[in-house]
């Protein structure tokens, strides 16, 4: 009966990850077999791609060959029926070119660019085209007199 | 009582005056190099430029403020983009260094100003001994006032110090005010010889430089007003009207399409825009084409990056 506990009791534990699980996931793989970028950059979609899919929780990522860069971009929506957005994911040694960030922006879709550290971590930061006017500082008003005042009492 | 000097001084004063009004819709703007440096020294150039949208920056020290660099006066620095911005709206001219001419000046004009100079020394010397005599005279009387010495005596005494005074003033020449005329001694040419100046724009043609300019004439075209950038780390900072009057709402990053910025630089930057509510824009002259109008392709980052 002991013995009976105990199998059942592995059961229901997981089995520990193997250590090269990353290399044996389905995503993973499929990025590799794209067959256009080079392992640092394979990894570093990789792990932006289980940030999207798994922690931010968005819907249908999926990796897309860029051959006339060889990169590795990621595709995927934020929220179900929201636009495509397409990602730029790079280790962070890279460099990037201004004509790489238009020829991702011709794609059409909303893009982002995702910075990956050797720690892992993310930086996700907004491209566009054209002249994106910033939203206005807050909290601006005439001061009036008062700003002369402060001004004369520093002397 | 005029001098010859002020006489001079007047006259020519008229005569710029008619001959600006004749020219002043087509004002060009004297520039003097200072080695690689284009700046503008005449006040109404300053006025000038600014109305054609050219900010440029203060950079001279106030005489009467010279420990601090809040306030600064002229000469106006300009960018290399806004001179030959200048130079190629046909509104600027390179003043030539008039050291480099051959020094065939007027002597009549140097025995004048000589002689001006000379006036303006005595003076100078006597108001500055009329002064003294005056503050003597105050300080005797009041000692006068505080002592009770005869009426005669002390009479005796101010006139006695009033002519040692008188003899043994001098007024040393390293203390005379000269007044130096920046409206007039070399700094101004007459409107025709600034056009036939206009045409000589020394420029260096590098990428950078090229790619920079290109940027800066786009979007001074699309009517934004542009100022250098340092504070920022990026080339300009782009206003929507006069710099005075707005925020800047972006920081321009010139690179050329193919070079390779590091992200880290990328992030950074991008961070700071995020930090002062601008946003920075990647800015890429586009593929060169017959004319000189090529595209300027934009790239925005978005000041609010992913939450």
């Amino acid at each position: 009966m002991s013995e009976l506990t105990k199998k059942t009791d592995e059961d229901v534990i997981e089995k520990p990850l193997p250590p090269n699980w990353i290399l044996q996931h389905p995503m993973y793989q499929h990025l590799m077999n794209l067959d256009v970028g080079d392992s640092a950059q394979v990894h570093a979609a990789f792990l932006v791609y289980l940030d999207l899919a798994e922690v931010r929780q968005w819907k249908e990522v999926s990796g897309v060959g860029c051959s006339e860069l060889r990169l590795v971009l990621l595709e995927g929506r934020e929220k179900e029926g929201e636009p495509t957005q397409t990602v730029l994911p790079l280790p962070v040694h890279r460099g990037l070119c201004h004509r790489s960030v238009r020829s991702v922006l011709a794609i059409g879709s909303p893009m982002l660019l995702c910075v990956v550290a050797s720690d892992s971590s993310l930086v996700y930061q907004r491209m566009c085209d054209g002249l994106l006017t910033p939203d206005p500082p807050v909290g601006i008003q005439d001061q009036g007199r008062r700003q002369h005042r402060k001004r004369r009492q520093q002397h | 009582m005029d001098s010859p000097e002020q006489k001079i001084t007047k006259t020519v004063s008229r005569e710029d005056a008619s001959k600006e009004s004749m020219a002043n819709s087509r004002h060009v703007i004297g520039i003097h190099f200072c080695g690689p440096t284009p700046l503008v020294w005449r006040a109404d150039e300053l006025k000038s430029a600014r109305e054609l949208g050219i900010i440029g920056t203060l950079v001279g020290s106030l005489a009467r403020q010279p420990r601090q660099n809040t306030r600064l006066g002229r000469p106006l620095e300009l960018l290399p983009e806004e001179g030959r911005l200048l130079a190629d709206m046909g509104r600027a001219a390179v003043i030539p260094d008039s050291t480099n001419e051959d020094p065939e000046v007027n002597p009549e004009q140097v025995e004048q100003y000589h002689a001006g100079l000379e006036n303006s020394f005595q003076e100078q010397g006597a108001m500055v001994l009329a002064d003294r005599k005056t503050t003597l005279l105050r300080v005797m009387t009041e000692k006068h006032n505080e002592d009770s010495g005869s009426q005669e005596d002390s009479d005796g005494a101010v006139r006695d110090r009033l002519e040692a005074l008188e003899h043994g003033f001098s007024f040393p020449r390293t203390a005379m005010a000269v007044q130096l005329c920046t409206a007039r001694a070399g700094l101004s040419h007459c409107p025709e010889v600034r056009r036939f100046l206009a045409a000589d724009w020394p420029t260096p043609r590098d990428e950078r430089s090229e790619t920079r300019f290109r940027v800066f004439r786009d979007l001074r075209r699309q009517g934004f007003y542009l100022t250098s950038a340092g504070k920022f780390g990026g080339d300009y900072l782009v206003y929507p009207g006069d710099p005075l009057r707005f925020h800047a709402y972006f920081i321009v990053v010139c690179i050329s399409m193919d070079e390779s910025m590091p992200l880290c630089d990328v992030l950074a930057i991008a961070r700071l825009g995020s930090n002062v509510k601008k946003t920075v824009l990647l800015c890429s002259s586009g593929e060169s084409q017959e004319d000189d109008r090529e595209e300027v392709v934009y790239t925005s980052l978005q000041w609010s990056g992913m939450v």
